[in-house]
C-alpha cells in the first residue's frame, strides 16, 4: 500500500469527554490546564469560530499539535 | 420500428473518444442503437449541426422539497440535466416521523433558504418512511432522482430529540443501521452525513454529534450494498478537509465503498487549499481508497436582500437573529437606534467597508434606479455614512427590497480552476441544486463548464467535459444505467450546441410556494431533452412528459 504523506495530527472526542480529559489523552507529557490551553490555541475552529464556542462534538477534528511547516 | 431517433448529429456518448456523426435510436426508454441507424421511427429529432449526448447528472442537490411539487426540478432539466442526487449534507425528507418535521423543516430552510409555505401549502406530508417519500415523488418526475438518505435524519429518528445533545448507545447505533438497510432497499443512493451544517437555531445539525464508529457502522452497512457515502467537511480550513479525507480514505478501504466530499473550493485567500486537498486524494486513491472532491464550476457569488436571511451573514449573529424575524419585528429591530448602532459596530471599526464596501446594488427589485450598478462604498459615501449603516438605511426606505450582489467571493479564477476540473479524480458537482434559494442560482452549471472552460479557457475537450458529467459521474455513483450513449442503457440524451450552451444570466423569479423568491439562470443552447426516451424538454418550453424514476 502506497505511503502517505505526514499530515497534522488529530484525535475526536470520546463520549462525553472534556477538554480537560481529552487533552490529557492526547497531550499526557502536559499537565491539564496545560494541555486544554494548547489545544484550544490549536483548534480554533472549535474554541473561536463555534457557537457557543468550546461545544465538543462527537465529529470533530481536534488537532493534537500546531500546523505543520 | 423506433419509437424515436436523433438523427445527423454529433454524438458524443460519453466516453470521452471523439465525437462522431451518426444517429440515436431509442425503443421503450432504452438506446436501441447508436451510429448509422437504418429504419424508421414514429418520431425523428433532427439534430444536425448539434452535438448529441447522454444526459448530464448533478451529484450534490437538494431538491428534496421542490420534487414534490415540480418533478422536473426545474431549471435543472432544461440546462440538460436528467438525473439529480438530493438528500446531501444529512437531511433528506425521509424516514421522519411526523413529530419531528418541524424541526426537520427548521434544517431545510436554513439549508435551503425555502420559504416556510413551501412546507406547508405546496404538497401533503402523508410518509414517514424512504419508500413512502420515494412513492410520494415518483409518479410526478420527468427527471430520474438518485436519492442520498441523510445522517441526521436517521440520527433523529432513531434517538429523537437526544439525536442533538450525545452520542449514541450501541443499541441506538444498531437501529440506525437497521433503519439505513431499510432506506438503502427502498432505493436510496447512499447516505449523506455533515461536519458543518447547522439548523435555524445556530445548533449543529445531529450527525454532527456522532463518533466516528457511528459512521463506521453506518459505512458497513453502505458496504454491504457498495453504495456512497457523501459528507461536506469544513471546506474553510484545509487541515480539516485533509482529516476528513483520511476518515473517508479510512471508511473507504475498511468497507469497500465509494465516498465524496463537496464542496472544494479554490480560493486566493488560501491558494494552496485545494492544491493540498487534491494531493492528499491521489494519495489516499494510490492506496486503493475512493474519496471523490466535488468541486463547482460556476465563482461564489452571492445576492441578499434585508427581506430574508442570507448566507452573506453567516459569521455575523447578530445580522442573522434580527434577520429571521418575522418582518414586522425585523423592521422594528431595523428601526431601533440602539439595535444598528451594534449591528454596525459588529463590523468593526471601518463599518462594514472591506465586508461590505464592494457590494453591488442589483436591479430588479425596488432599488432606486440610480443607484442600481454602484458599489455600496459609493453609495454609503453620498450618503455620508458608513457601509453598514448605508445598507440598512437604504433598504428601510425602500421596503427592505434592494438586493445586493457580492460577486466573486472566491473560487472566481478560470486558469487556476479549470485544470484541477479536469484533473481525473476531481468530481464536478456541488452545485447545491435547489439550495441557498435567495443567495445565488445554482442552476447552470453545467452550461458554464462548457462556455468558461470548455469554449473560452480550452481547459478541456468537450468529449471530456461531457464524459466528466455523464459517464464518470454515472461510475463514481454506481449508477449503471446512465451516462453513456450505448445500446441497452437508459435513452437519457440532450441534444445541444456546442457554440451556444450557456447559462443565462442570474434573475430573481417569484415562482416558489407562497411566492417566494428564489435565483435562477435559464439555460442557453440547449435544444432537446430526453428522460428515459421521452422528451421533457424541447423547443424552449417542458413537456407534460412524466418519465423520469428513481435510480440506483
Amino acid at each position: 500500500m502506497a505511503e502517505l504523506s505526514r499530515q497534522r495530527r488529530f484525535v475526536t472526542p470520546g463520549p462525553d469527554e472534556t477538554l480537560e480529559q481529552l487533552a490529557l489523552r492526547a497531550l499526557p507529557d502536559e499537565s491539564p490546564e496545560a494541555g486544554a490551553d494548547l489545544i484550544r490555541s490549536w483548534n480554533l475552529h472549535i474554541f473561536a469560530m463555534r457557537r457557543p464556542p468550546g461545544l465538543l462534538l462527537g465529529s470533530d477534528v481536534v488537532f493534537v499539535e500546531p500546523p505543520l511547516g | 420500428m423506433f419509437d424515436l431517433i436523433v438523427r445527423g448529429g454529433t454524438v458524443v456518448d460519453g466516453s470521452g473518444q471523439p465525437g462522431f456523426a451518426g444517429d440515436v435510436a431509442v425503443k421503450d426508454g432504452r438506446i436501441a442503437a447508436v451510429g448509422e441507424v437504418e429504419g424508421e421511427a414514429r418520431r425523428v429529432i433532427d439534430a444536425a449541426g448539434r452535438i448529441v449526448a447522454p444526459g448530464f447528472i448533478d451529484p450534490h442537490t437538494h431538491f428534496d422539497v421542490q420534487l414534490l411539487w415540480d418533478g422536473a426540478a426545474r431549471p435543472a432539466l432544461e440546462h440538460g440535466v436528467t438525473c439529480v442526487v438530493p438528500g446531501n449534507c444529512s437531511l433528506s425528507l425521509a424516514p421522519i416521523k411526523a413529530d419531528d418535521r418541524r424541526r426537520v423543516v427548521g434544517m431545510f430552510q436554513q439549508i435551503e433558504e425555502m420559504p416556510p409555505e413551501a412546507f406547508t401549502t405546496a404538497f401533503d406530508w402523508t410518509w414517514e418512511d424512504f419508500a413512502g417519500y420515494r412513492a410520494a415523488i415518483e409518479d410526478g418526475l420527468s427527471i430520474n432522482v438518485a436519492p442520498l438518505v441523510g445522517h441526521s435524519v436517521i440520527r433523529l429518528w432513531v434517538m429523537g430529540a437526544a439525536a442533538q445533545e450525545r452520542a449514541a448507545t450501541a443499541d441506538e447505533i444498531t437501529a440506525m443501521q437497521d433503519l439505513l438497510r431499510e432506506c438503502l432497499a427502498a432505493g436510496a443512493v447512499g447516505l449523506s452525513t455533515s461536519f458543518v451544517d447547522v439548523d435555524e437555531t445556530g445548533r449543529p445539525v445531529p450527525s454532527r454529534f456522532a463518533q466516528f464508529e457511528e459512521l463506521d457502522a453506518l459505512a458497513a452497512v453502505l458496504g454491504e450494498y457498495g453504495r456512497m457515502l457523501q459528507c461536506v467537511p469544513e471546506f474553510y480550513a484545509t487541515d480539516i478537509t485533509i482529516a476528513r479525507i483520511d476518515q473517508l480514505a479510512e471508511l473507504s478501504l475498511k468497507h469497500g465503498i465509494p465516498t465524496t466530499f463537496s464542496p472544494l473550493f479554490d480560493t486566493s485567500a488560501v491558494p494552496d487549499n485545494a492544491p493540498r486537498a487534491i494531493a492528499r486524494v491521489e494519495e489516499q486513491f494510490a492506496r486503493g481508497a475512493r474519496v471523490w472532491p466535488q468541486m463547482q464550476t460556476r465563482p461564489i457569488d452571492i445576492s441578499f436582500s434585508l427581506l430574508r436571511p442570507s448566507l452573506f451573514f453567516a459569521r455575523l449573529p447578530r445580522w442573522v437573529r434580527v434577520l429571521r424575524q418575522p418582518l414586522d419585528q425585523r423592521l422594528a429591530a431595523l428601526r431601533d437606534p440602539d439595535t444598528v448602532e451594534k449591528m454596525v459596530g459588529d463590523l468593526g471599526p471601518d463599518g462594514g467597508e472591506a465586508m461590505m464596501g464592494r457590494l453591488i446594488v442589483r436591479g430588479g427589485d425596488a432599488a432606486p434606479a440610480g443607484l442600481v450598478g454602484k458599489t455600496l462604498s459609493e453609495v454609503a459615501r453620498e450618503r455620508g455614512q458608513v457601509p453598514a449603516r448605508a445598507l440598512i438605511e437604504l433598504s428601510l426606505e425602500n421596503g427592505l427590497d434592494v438586493a445586493f450582489l457580492s460577486a466573486s467571493q472566491g473560487h472566481q479564477s478560470t486558469d487556476r480552476i479549470g485544470p484541477m476540473l479536469a484533473h481525473p479524480l476531481v468530481h464536478i458537482g456541488a452545485s447545491d441544486g435547489g439550495a441557498h434559494l435567495a443567495s445565488f442560482s445554482t442552476y447552470g452549471d453545467t452550461g458554464y463548464l462548457f462556455s468558461e472552460f470548455v469554449r473560452k479557457a480550452g481547459a478541456m475537450s468537450l468529449e471530456k467535459a461531457v464524459a466528466k458529467i455523464t459517464a464518470e459521474t454515472a461510475d463514481i455513483w454506481g449508477l449503471k444505467d446512465r451516462g453513456r450513449l450505448a445500446p441497452g442503457l437508459a435513452a437519457d440524451i440532450v441534444v445541444f450546441d456546442a457554440k451556444s450552451i450557456d447559462r443565462a444570466d442570474e434573475l430573481p423569479a417569484f415562482d416558489m410556494p407562497g411566492d417566494g423568491m428564489r435565483y435562477v439562470r435559464a439555460a442557453r443552447g440547449v435544444d432537446t431533452v430526453l428522460v428515459n426516451g421521452e422528451v421533457a424538454y424541447a423547443d424552449g418550453g417542458y413537456t407534460d412528459s412524466r418519465s423520469g424514476v428513481v435510480c440506483v
